[in-house]
């Protein structure tokens, strides 16, 4: 049965009234008051609605209440949301509007002073939409273009009517990021949201008495899991202000979370910040990771510090819907089914499909290596208004008959019953001297020889062919390079033996917190 | 061994926060001043912060308990270069 991704928040919201959604700027909201505003957004949204507009609303809000209410009002009005963030460079942020052609915008306290430059440059008129706002005369008079409604001009919650579902209502639209390029806007249905709720919330056993983290920023898919999981059975969201996030550890105990969900990079500068003793958080059941490798020094060293919980880790492409794949962490067999010092990515989600193929796209044998493929009910719209990309990315392979993603990832084709691997991105397989290099192998072996987790290896310098050898960027603090390269060569042919070692404090990241290897190109090229 | 002083914690934010922007190919500030907040004035962000944390320890060789700070002042230059150097010292 096809169902709105809400609808799962307003059951909640009847049967755990006076429960709490969420904790947000220091402060509790009841499942009823999270209704009530929500619904206010939501009528006022259906009654402005600009026809000529896409079918979704902006949310310019970071880590308050009204981002909550913003994604929920926008999904109650029948509008995907589109989430914007001011910590983002406004020029980004300008692109990501205009690509949505979103005609709605619900804003928070904060991000009201960035909302004027959005003002200026708008091709259309916009509904500017803050419970937060007390007043907005003087933006009325400057930009009669645009409407405004503060917290007084919104609508009732009675004047809110269910909007109609169809089959590819769109849950919401979000940018994948990277340095260089236009950002891509994939379009994610409510059907694929709510495949992925439902299994998350009977594969974890969620109930009314989970507290569950919200690391994630509204602009990184795998926020949605947190919102969407815990309101689905009436949990609570924990949501940190921004400087809580730098101690998570207090956030852990402070909130006696239940269920935690971060990148790894997290549990990474934990362990190295002596956040990670035995014992430590002893509320956790559940924690999961998701968004880059695994280390499997970091699985283990998180699982002795929340010893009661059960540790997993999920992976997925924002095409695929949060994650489609998981494995559970098990201390004494895990070590030895982890590949390059990597936690496997483990099993698809029961009705997700997985292909692993070759160059020519057809399946490799059961032991091989490949570009993972998966199809299944998870399977995005596709990008927002550019059907080439769409049609790239989004393939029938030969002698199927249905619509595969393409991660651009390489995996192990298992064996047996084994798990999948991740061995690292397509394009971080590179051609040295016509040898195939993946750069992950490289990048574990230099892991393992200088204990440090930050580590990212680039192909240099180019040649007609591919590149002429390898660099690799280290995260830390400058060790004796002889001893390093010794180590290494040890393990590694003499091609795939770094020819330089170069140390930063901190490696350039994009604005998902990936490491970014273009980025560090880029730094080659520019004779660093 | 040497104090480790307050200015020298501020030369290696200095140092830290132009290989950082660098990175991401924004523009660099002349100067932190004391009162800068790194995270509000949107130089780092969190997770960035909890890097910057762990590259301290690195550079000056020595854990430092961060419990100990508030973590409303521990993004403001001015608090946490005296800290760092106040824990250093304190060994």
């Amino acid at each position: 049965m096809q169902r709105a991704v809400w609808s799962g928040f307003l059951r909640s919201s009847e049967k755990f009234a006076d429960r709490p959604a969420l904790f947000a700027e220091s402060k509790f909201v009841k499942y009823s008051e999270l209704r009530e505003i929500s619904c206010r957004v939501a009528a006022t949204i259906q009654a402005y609605r600009d026809p000529a507009g896409a079918p979704l609303t902006a949310v310019f809000a970071y880590r308050s209440p009204t981002a909550f209410t913003g994604v929920l009002g926008s999904l109650l009005a029948g509008n995907g949301y589109v989430p914007l963030n001011r910590t983002f460079p406004i020029e980004r942020t300008l692109i990501m509007l205009e690509r949505s052609g979103c005609r709605s915008i619900v804003v928070d306290e904060g991000s009201l002073p960035q909302v004027n430059k959005l003002l200026e440059t708008a091709s259309s008129p916009l509904m500017v939409l803050s419970p937060d706002a007390l007043d907005f005369s003087s933006h009325k008079q400057h930009w009669p273009q645009h409407t405004f409604l503060a917290a007084h001009e919104l609508k009732s919650a009675q004047s809110w009517r269910e909007p109609s579902f169809e089959i590819d209502s769109i849950a919401y639209l979000l940018f994948t990021s990277g340095s260089t390029g236009v950002p891509k806007g994939v379009a994610v249905a409510q059907r694929n949201v709510t495949a992925f709720v439902d299994y998350m919330v009977e594969r974890y056993q969620i109930t009314e008495s989970d507290r569950l983290s919200q690391m994630f920023d509204m602009t990184f898919d795998l926020s949605v899991f947190d919102m969407f999981v815990a309101w689905e059975r009436g949990a609570c969201v924990f949501c940190p202000s921004q400087k809580t996030l730098i101690k998570p550890g207090k956030f852990i105990k402070d909130s006696e979370l239940t269920v935690w969900f971060s990148v790894p990079s997290t549990a990474v500068f934990m362990k190295q910040l002596g956040m990670l003793k035995p014992a430590q958080y002893p509320s956790l059941r559940l924690s999961l990771f998701c968004g880059e490798p695994l280390p499997v020094s970091s699985a283990a060293a998180w699982l002795e510090a929340a010893p009661n919980s059960t540790l997993e880790n999920l992976y997925g492409p924002t095409e695929l819907t949060i994650a489609c794949t998981l494995y559970r962490w098990d201390p004494s067999r895990s070590p030895a089914e982890s590949e390059l010092g990597i936690v496997p990515i483990g099993y698809p989600y029961p009705n997700m499909g997985v292909l692993v193929v070759d160059d020519n796209l057809l399946e490799v044998s059961p032991g091989q290596e490949g570009e993972l493929l998966m199809n299944g009910p998870q399977t995005s719209l596709g990008y927002w208004k550019d059907p080439v990309r769409t049609a790239a990315a989004f393939i029938v392979p030969p002698g199927k008959g249905e619509i595969y993603y393409r991660t651009g990832d390489r995996v192990r084709r298992p064996l047996g019953n084994a798990p999948l691997t991740h061995l690292g991105r397509i394009d971080s397989q590179v051609k040295i001297f016509g040898h195939r290099v993946e750069l992950g192998e490289v990048e574990s072996k230099v892991r393992d020889a200088c204990g440090c987790d930050g580590v990212v290896a680039v192909g240099w310098p180019k040649t007609d062919s591919g590149f002429g050898g390898v660099e690799v960027f280290i995260e830390g603090q400058e060790s004796p390079v002889e001893k390093l390269r010794s180590a290494v060569a040890r393990d590694l042919p003499e091609y795939m033996v770094p020819r330089k070692f170069h140390f930063m404090d901190r490696l350039p990241r994009n604005a998902n917190n990936k490491y970014d290897r273009k980025a560090m190109q880029k730094l080659l090229e520019e004779g660093l | 061994m040497n104090a480790v002083t307050p200015d020298a914690v501020q030369d290696f934010l200095r140092e830290y926060v132009a290989k950082y922007l660098r990175g991401q190919g924004r523009e660099v500030p002349a100067d932190l001043p004391d009162d800068c907040d790194l995270l509000l004035s949107g130089y780092v962000d969190s997770l960035g912060l909890l890097e910057l944390m762990t590259a301290i320890q690195d550079h000056f060789g020595s854990e430092i308990d961060f419990d100990q700070l508030d973590a409303e002042q521990m993004t403001i230059v001015g608090p946490l270069r005296r800290f760092i150097a106040d824990q250093l010292n304190k060994r």
